[in-house]
């Protein structure tokens, strides 16, 4: 464990660099946009406290305080279900086989949630989340180490440098026709009220989507929505 | 502000790249400084954690239980500790907890005796001779903090201080057994060096409690 936390020479991949910058000119963009971050550690939860109070309560004097709320307790998926708002961020530090982590995940883009996701050993699938910032030492110790604050210090430290240049705090619009934001191809929605139509939650918020096309729906399925219609049922762990 | 009626795409995007490849920059430096000083506190700390583990070790063995607790976001991470203790992914739990937990105890005491003894007063409650306490600062001279050590020297616990800067009041107290000192102006440095130092002496605990385990604990430290 010390030797990889202290090895001389490489302290932080070029990878990992990058992946830390990107997720933090996102959060600063989502944060000059009005979210709100929702901080979830269900092993390890003084994790997302932590994550917080740097957010709310800067260091720095002179930094702006900035909007981050920890979230724990029993039925977590839920929970953040209920806080969540379009434009918010949840960020995660958990294991990529965390159960309620891997559904809030999932969930996230129905809610209009940008997602970022701290751990180590396995990763989780590609695209799980919109930024995964990974340690891939598996040590189940390595949460108690140091090494995720580090990160989470980083992420709060490059966000803040991302505020200083206000010019790009807009997100750049899509100019595309296939610009996947913009488009209505698959929106992913989940089931609010059962029925055809069926109420379903999307980034865009609360819609009414028939469901001749799937089989039938329960609360909190996870549909692909096109043109008012559920045209997939995504299925656990798809 | 013409730029926002006729946006220069191309040019905006370079800036973007510009900046993601300085903020990569920047978070490569922060990482290899994090990991120089974390590397430089375990090295200057090695004989302090041999000498704490040790008698940790002496106490949990005779029934000892260990109380952590600090501010913001050092009392996370004396949180996350005490969590390593009491439900380690490795090894055997100990009995730990942080002091921060329960909200109606400590808004109780900020409300009613100030927040000065919100640990203070939950040692006068809970702790016991064979017991040892364990704060986690940057400044090492919270008031909230000092007061619980002075408490807990007065009955009789094992006093356990993480500061950074110059150790502050932990270093030079007399309720104070034993101060780590992360020598740093940072607080996000010295609150990962902490971190590090933390999980060491754990794992120095139960190299001290696990005579199985010496020769194993010899060889990597």
């Amino acid at each position: 464990m010390t030797a990889v936390e202290s090895a001389p020479g490489v302290a932080m991949s070029a990878e990992l660099a990058a992946d830390l910058a990107a997720a933090s000119l996102t959060l600063a963009r989502r944060f000059a946009a009005g979210a709100t971050m929702w901080c979830l550690a269900p092993q390890w939860e003084p994790h997302a406290q932590h994550v917080a109070v740097e957010f709310v309560h800067p260091v720095i004097v002179g930094k702006k305080a900035l909007p981050a709320v920890a979230l724990g307790g029993p039925d977590l998926v839920s929970t953040v279900r209920m806080s969540v708002r379009p434009g918010d961020v949840v960020l995660a530090v958990a294991a990529a086989a965390e159960p309620a982590v891997a559904s809030v995940m999932r969930r996230a883009p129905a809610w209009g949630a940008t997602t970022l996701w701290i751990g180590n050993g396995e990763r989780p699938q590609a695209g799980c989340a919109d930024h995964v910032l990974w340690l891939d030492d598996p040590d189940p110790r390595l949460p108690a180490t140091g090494g995720f604050v580090l990160l989470y210090h980083l992420l709060w430290e490059l966000t803040h440098v991302c505020f200083e240049h206000p010019g790009l705090l807009t997100e750049p619009e899509c100019t595309d026709d296939v610009c996947v934001t913009c488009s209505d191809e698959g929106r992913l929605g989940e089931v609010v009220t059962p029925g055809d139509p069926a109420r379903v939650r999307t980034a865009q918020g609360i819609e009414d989507v028939s469901t001749a096309l799937v089989d039938a729906v329960a609360p909190g399925d996870l549909l692909l929505v096109h043109a008012g219609m559920a045209i997939t049922k995504l299925e656990e762990g798809a | 502000m013409t730029g926002f009626l006729y946006p220069f795409l191309d040019a905006e995007e370079r800036d973007q790249e510009s900046l993601l490849t300085d903020l990569a920059a920047s978070a490569r430096a922060k990482a290899t400084e994090s990991a120089a000083l974390r590397a430089a506190t375990l090295a200057a700390s090695a004989e302090l954690v041999a000498t704490a583990a040790a008698e940790m070790a002496r106490r949990f063995t005779a029934g000892g239980r260990l109380f952590a607790f600090g501010n913001g976001g050092s009392s996370t991470d004396s949180a996350t500790l005490a969590g390593l203790f009491a439900h380690p992914p490795l090894h055997g739990p100990l009995p730990a907890w942080s002091l921060t937990a329960d909200q109606a105890i400590l808004t109780a005491l900020g409300n009613d005796v100030g927040f000065e003894l919100v640990f203070a007063r939950q040692l006068i409650a809970r702790g016991g001779p064979q017991d040892i306490a364990v704060a986690m600062s940057t400044s090492g001279s919270s008031k909230d903090l000092t007061a619980a050590f002075r408490e807990a020297r007065k009955q009789g616990m094992y006093t356990v201080g993480f500061a950074g800067y110059d150790g502050g009041e932990f270093a030079t107290s007399a309720d104070v057994d034993v101060c780590f000192v992360v020598r740093s102006q940072s607080v996000h440095r010295i609150q990962e060096a902490q971190a590090l130092l933390g999980y060491e002496l754990w794992a120095a605990v139960h190299c001290a409690m696990d005579a199985e385990m010496e020769d194993q604990c010899a060889a990597t430290t």
